[in-house]
């Protein structure tokens, strides 16, 4: 079933090239997508179109039956409730402990009052500590963010990201700024998230190999435009320099790993 | 984020020893020519010059003997400062009049805090719209630009020279300064962080309360303390100049009604003992926050 389609997407910021130039597909429920391409493809705009921190110039999104564009303020905050994010450099308020930030994935579904004085249920307050404890973090529960490593504040990013109950989560480069390990440790929880959660994953990345390590579709754009869209298996070498618009054979791509998973 | 991509040895060499300098840069620096402006300092500076001392060569003394005068100021400094005694106020009542005058100053705290806070929401860069940023922060910087003490000699023209025109004034001065240094306090978190949180759902609101004000939470209780410093020296001025009551005033009856030296050395004491208080309170709970920073 589809839960994602976009239909002829266009995105013009100042200037007269787009961003976003008639980007179509749908995503279903569960699966994980990779977004590849060179740096200015488009990659971040595509994913903040999806929950409308941007503004579509043309084209149409749904997300399971609400047309995204059409939705009032309230509706909207709706939507984004369901739709969690995490990112490259995290955006987690550093002051601030693990289980505080994991809490403010709550805030959507909240009254502002409720929300303005922090009030979470009992509930709320269990399921947090769950998924942080599942993420490996139960003894950083009451750590000032700042004092984490880069691994786990992603993994807090996550936690933050899945106690919104999600359908869906994108992520924006999220081990771009990771070590090998500490990527692979994320890459891992976003698989099983996708895999055994049921939830969607669109997940924009740098490393090919990573893409075709963990995902089960890889959409590839180039200049705003999907050059690629099919499983990691047809991939080529030949496709990929397409999409990075290089010669083939001077793109690092370790082919090998594509089976390592 | 920013890679210094320079090898290691070169910052070796910007150490005390090598007098801060990056050996390899070109040698000593050239000298600066002189530009519009530092040509213009120096022709002010060579003018107040001159006219400073052509005024000390014809000046009139008249029947001032300058030795005598001098020698009786010292005599002055050292009855207020060496020999402090009390003749119409008790030390009872000096130590009441204090408390009024840090009341005045804790009440223009506060009102100028609560006013700013919210003004501060509006002057921050990553909370409001540019167009907004940029009036509250000019409305500011022109109430800031004209001295606490106008302010209140403006507001006496409606309210009577008084307590009632010192407080609405000193607000007025307070809610400028702490506007600035809140919206700046407001703009530590990152607007990546406010983008992440709403892209969550959370509304304007509940990120500030959430997010924003526990980010900023030490800056602004010090940039109010440090308020809090001012308005009391300013609540000492607003008392001999605006008639706002408190120790002030009556360091201005002592020192320019009686001219009670004693009186005016007893005050002087006081009011420095209170001030190196609060200090100390103001350093000892900065120092606690940052300790323990929630
Ligand atoms: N806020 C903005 N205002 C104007 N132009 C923008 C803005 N954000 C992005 N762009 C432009 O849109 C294009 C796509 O940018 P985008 O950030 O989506 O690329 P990306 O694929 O995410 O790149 P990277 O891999 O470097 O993150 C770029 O040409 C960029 O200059
Ligand atoms: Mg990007």
């Amino acid at each position: 079933m589809a839960l994602l389609e976009l239909k002829n997407v266009t995105k013009y910021y100042a200037g007269p090239t787009p961003a976003l130039a008639g980007v179509s597909f749908t995503v279903k429920e569960g699966e994980f997508v990779s977004v590849i391409g060179p740096s200015g493809a488009g990659k971040s705009t595509l994913l903040r179109c999806i929950n409308r921190m941007i503004e579509v110039t043309g084209g149409e999104i749904l997300f399971g039956d609400l047309a995204v564009s059409k939705l009032k303020r309230r509706d909207l905050r709706k939507l984004r409730t369901g739709i969690g994010m995490i990112f490259q450099h995290y955006n987690l308020v550093d002051r601030l402990t693990v289980i505080e930030n994991v809490l403010h994935g709550r805030l959507g579904y909240k009254s502002t009052l409720a929300g303005v004085l922090g009030l979470y249920s009992r509930e709320e307050k269990m399921q947090a500590f769950n998924i942080i404890k599942i993420l490996g973090l139960g003894e950083q529960v009451y750590q000032r963010c700042d004092q984490l490593s880069g691994g786990q504040k992603q993994r807090v990013g996550i936690a933050r990201a899945l106690v919104q109950n999600p359908k869906m989560i994108l992520c924006d480069e999220p081990i771009a700024s990771l070590d090998p390990n500490a990527s692979k440790i994320i890459m891992d929880y976003l698989k099983k998230i996708a895999n055994g959660m049921g939830i969607t994953l669109i997940c924009n990345l740098h490393q090919v190999n990573v893409a075709l390590a963990y995902s089960d579709r890889i959409i590839g754009i180039n200049k705003g435009k999907v050059v690629y869209d099919g499983p990691p298996g047809k991939l080529t070498a030949d496709l990929t320099s397409e999409i990075y618009g290089t010669e083939s054979g001077e793109l690092i791509v370790d082919w090998g790993e594509r089976y390592a998973s | 984020m920013i890679k210094f991509e320079e090898p290691i040895d070169i910052w070796g060499q910007i150490s005390p020893e090598h007098g801060y300098t990056v050996h390899g840069a070109a040698g000593a620096l050239p000298f600066k020519p002189l530009n519009r402006q530092a040509l213009a300092m120096r022709i002010f500076l060579l003018v107040i010059s001159l006219l400073t001392i052509y005024a000390l060569l014809t000046i009139d003394y008249r029947s001032v003997d300058v030795a005598k005068a001098a020698a009786d100021t010292l005599n002055n400094l050292k009855i207020i400062f060496l020999q402090p005694d009390t003749h119409r106020l008790s030390l009872r009542d000096a130590f009441y009049e204090v408390v009024i005058t840090m009341g005045l100053a804790f009440l223009t705290t506060l009102f100028g805090g609560v006013i700013a806070f919210f003004l501060g929401l509006l002057g921050a860069r990553n909370l409001a719209p540019k167009q907004v940023t940029n009036i509250v922060k000019g409305f500011v910087a022109f109430i800031r630009a004209v001295p606490t003490i106008l302010w209140v000699l403006i507001f006496a023209v409606a309210a009577g020279l008084g307590s009632a025109a010192a407080v609405i004034g000193m607000t007025f001065h307070s809610v400028s300064y702490l506007t600035k240094a809140y919206a700046e306090s407001f703009e530590e978190l990152d607007r990546s962080v406010i983008e992440a949180l709403s892209a969550s759902g959370a509304n304007w609101w509940q990120i500030v309360f959430q997010a924003v004000i526990p980010s900023a939470a030490t800056s602004i209780l010090s940039w109010t303390f440090l308020r809090y410093e001012i308005n009391f020296a300013n609540a000492v001025a607003m008392g001999a100049a605006a008639g706002a009551a408190g120790i002030g005033f009556d360091l201005f009856m002592a020192g320019g009604y009686y001219f009670d030296l004693r009186e005016v050395g007893l005050i002087t004491y006081i009011i420095l003992a209170f001030a190196m208080a609060l200090e100390a309170v103001a350093t000892g709970l900065k120092g606690r926050i940052r300790q323990n920073p929630r």
